[in-house]
């Protein structure tokens, strides 16, 4: 075994010594964050909306899941090679608009089906724009002040930003940004539960715990709130401390739930940024040529990372013809197999794969 | 009870049912997700499909940084989960035989998942359902054991899969007599 620690650092001089692990380091950094960051926005703590207080404590606990998590998540070989090297490469030419496509328009969902793009834009998007509203809310970062005038005035980290008409069209769109997201999530899960009780590709591989409970979750959470304002508007209030209660349950169990399960893919999916990058990026380097075929299939630094995080694993594909199969393109990959099969070279035969598709 | 795919590679005559049903699998969205091969194109006919073959320690999942492909219990190595895969492509560089297929539009790796929705319950994958000629089969361990005895030439020239592949796997394959000289007894 080798050792993991290191004996040329002194110990006791890094700021890395002053925590346990990397959890308690994340952990540590972003709480204090976040209270520095409410600590300005509530010009110094006076006006704190203690009402929401519980959103506050379940964040805090979702940040300990979500790191717990995603720390373990990073220590995997290969995910540590991608975060590693993706951070490396985050300033490329293309990444606006690598980031664009991929976290902002999604247009690879696009590509799988019109309907599954038009309803993760729903639920993402609402979510996103619920979550900017809530979150400067619940830590303070942001709230209003109402002048005698009819204006409002937006406080954003202690400062005036703007000051809007009390009946126009931003405050208006200000006072029902949530239920706005509302209504986009509900329409979006609508759809998402149609396709699952309807579609048979969807059918086919779903699970009850795993597909559907984010979506319950999401629809309870939009549904109580819609209803927030239905009380306020048309029941005068009637019962709106409960139903303010169950709705802010709600979002905490989801919240705690975030990291563990389906929604999971929600912070994770910045790596795909990190991945595409990455084989932009050491594809214009040098690519590997198959050493049957010549023809350049991958990058080499790709190949070679593959080749040692499956080492870590205890897999080697070290072959007596004195290559790697890593090294052999995809087709001479499956010809040599066949060839393992058949004891014909089929992979040194010059011909094309056969059509592999089975439309002829 | 337990079964598994079990290939016999010879019987293969290379008409492609195998592809063909492979799309009509729920989930598969049309495309088929396996290989059928001209074992030596430029002299005879023989054909051999190529599946994959469920791995028991499988380099894709291993390789994969997003840990999108699962690892059902009964043993199948499942297609990347459409939210998690970003779009690596590590998979397909991992893999000793080169199956996990890559749609570059859709950011989205697929491989057979051995029809899971059909295997979890016993029923045969699509491929081994429609195999005209029984080179795809769905079979028990005991099963499996007969074939081995029936195919045991004492020759050393059969029969089961280790050591021909790179490591064990839940799909048994039958390696082919004709192409070694032996002619195989139906
Ligand atoms: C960071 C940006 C995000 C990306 C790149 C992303 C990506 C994806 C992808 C690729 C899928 C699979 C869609 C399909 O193939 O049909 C998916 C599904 C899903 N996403 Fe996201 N997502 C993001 C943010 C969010 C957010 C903010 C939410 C809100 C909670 C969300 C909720 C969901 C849900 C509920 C599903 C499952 C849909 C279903 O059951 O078919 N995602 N996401
Ligand atoms: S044969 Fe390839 S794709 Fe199939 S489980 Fe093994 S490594 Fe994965
Ligand atoms: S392409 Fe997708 S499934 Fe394959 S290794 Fe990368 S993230 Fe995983």
């Amino acid at each position: 075994m080798e050792s993991t620690i290191s004996t040329t650092k002194k110990p006791g001089l890094t700021v890395n010594d002053a925590f346990a692990s990397h959890f308690a380091k994340s952990m540590f950094l972003t709480v204090a964050g976040l209270a520095i960051l409410t600590f300005i926005g509530t010009r110094m703590f006076t006006h704190i909306d203690l009402n929401l207080y519980g959103y506050m404590v379940g964040t805090i606990v979702f940040i300990g899941g979500f790191f717990y998590r995603f720390i373990a998540w990073g220590e995997r070989p290969p995910t540590k090679i991608f975060i590693k090297k993706g951070l490396k490469l985050l300033f490329r030419k293309s990444t606006p608009k690598t980031t664009t496509e991929q976290l902002v328009t999604y247009r690879f969902i696009w590509e799988r089906g019109v309907y599954r793009w038009m309803q993760h834009i729903l639920i993402g998007w609402g979510c996103v724009l619920a979550c900017l509203v809530t979150f400067p809310l619940v830590f303070s970062w942001m709230y209003f002040t109402m002048k005698e005038n009819g204006y409002y005035t937006i406080v954003l980290f202690g400062m005036n930003v703007m000051n809007v008409k009390a009946e126009g069209i931003i405050a208006w769109f200000s006072y029902n940004a949530l239920n706005i997201a509302a209504i986009m999530v509900i329409a979006g899960v609508c759809m998402v539960l149609y396709r699952r009780l309807k579609n048979m590709q969807a059918r086919a591989e779903q699970t009850f715990m795993y597909d559907f409970l984010p979506l319950y979750l999401l629809l309870f959470i939009s549904i109580t709130g819609l209803l927030l304002t239905f009380q306020n508007m048309v029941l005068h209030g009637w019962m709106q401390p409960q139903m303010s209660l169950i709705h802010q349950f709600s979002v905490i169990v989801t919240l705690i739930y975030l990291p563990f399960g389906k929604l999971a893919h929600i912070p994770f999916r910045p790596m795909s940024v990190f991945a595409r990058n990455y084989r932009e990026h050491y594809s214009e380097q040098h690519m590997k040529e198959c050493k049957v075929c010549g023809d350049q299939f991958v990058s080499v630094e790709q190949s070679s990372d593959v080749i040692q995080v499956l080492g870590v694993n205890d897999i080697e594909f070290n072959m007596n013809d004195g290559f790697n199969l890593a090294e052999l393109c995809l087709p001479c990959r499956r010809k040599y197999r066949i060839s393992r099969f058949s004891g014909v070279a089929t992979h040194q035969v010059k011909v094309k794969e056969a059509n592999q598709n089975a439309n002829g | 009870m337990k079964k598994r795919l079990y290939l016999e590679l010879e019987n293969c005559i290379g008409c492609r049912s195998c592809l063909a049903a492979c799309t009509q699998c729920g989930g598969h969205e049309e495309r088929n997700r396996n290989y059928v091969y001209d074992v030596n194109p430029l002299v005879n006919r023989q054909t051999m499909p190529l599946m994959c073959l469920h791995c028991v320690n499988p380099a894709c999942a291993r390789s994969c940084p997003a840990q999108a492909i699962q690892i059902h219990e009964t043993g199948a190595v499942l297609s990347a989960l459409v939210e998690k895969c970003i779009g690596c492509q590590n998979c397909t560089i991992a893999c000793p035989y080169g199956i996990p297929k890559f749609d570059t539009e859709q950011n989205l790796m697929y491989k057979c998942d051995l029809c899971i929705d059909r295997s979890k319950d016993g029923i045969p994958p699509m491929c081994a359902s429609v195999c005209p000629t029984n080179t795809l089969q769905w079979l028990t361990d005991e099963e499996i054991e007969a074939k081995q005895k029936q195919f045991n030439l004492d020759n050393g020239k059969w029969v089961t899969s280790m050591p021909y592949l790179e490591g064990e796997t839940n799909v048994r394959v039958n390696l082919p007599g004709i192409l070694q000289g032996v002619t195989k007894l139906f």
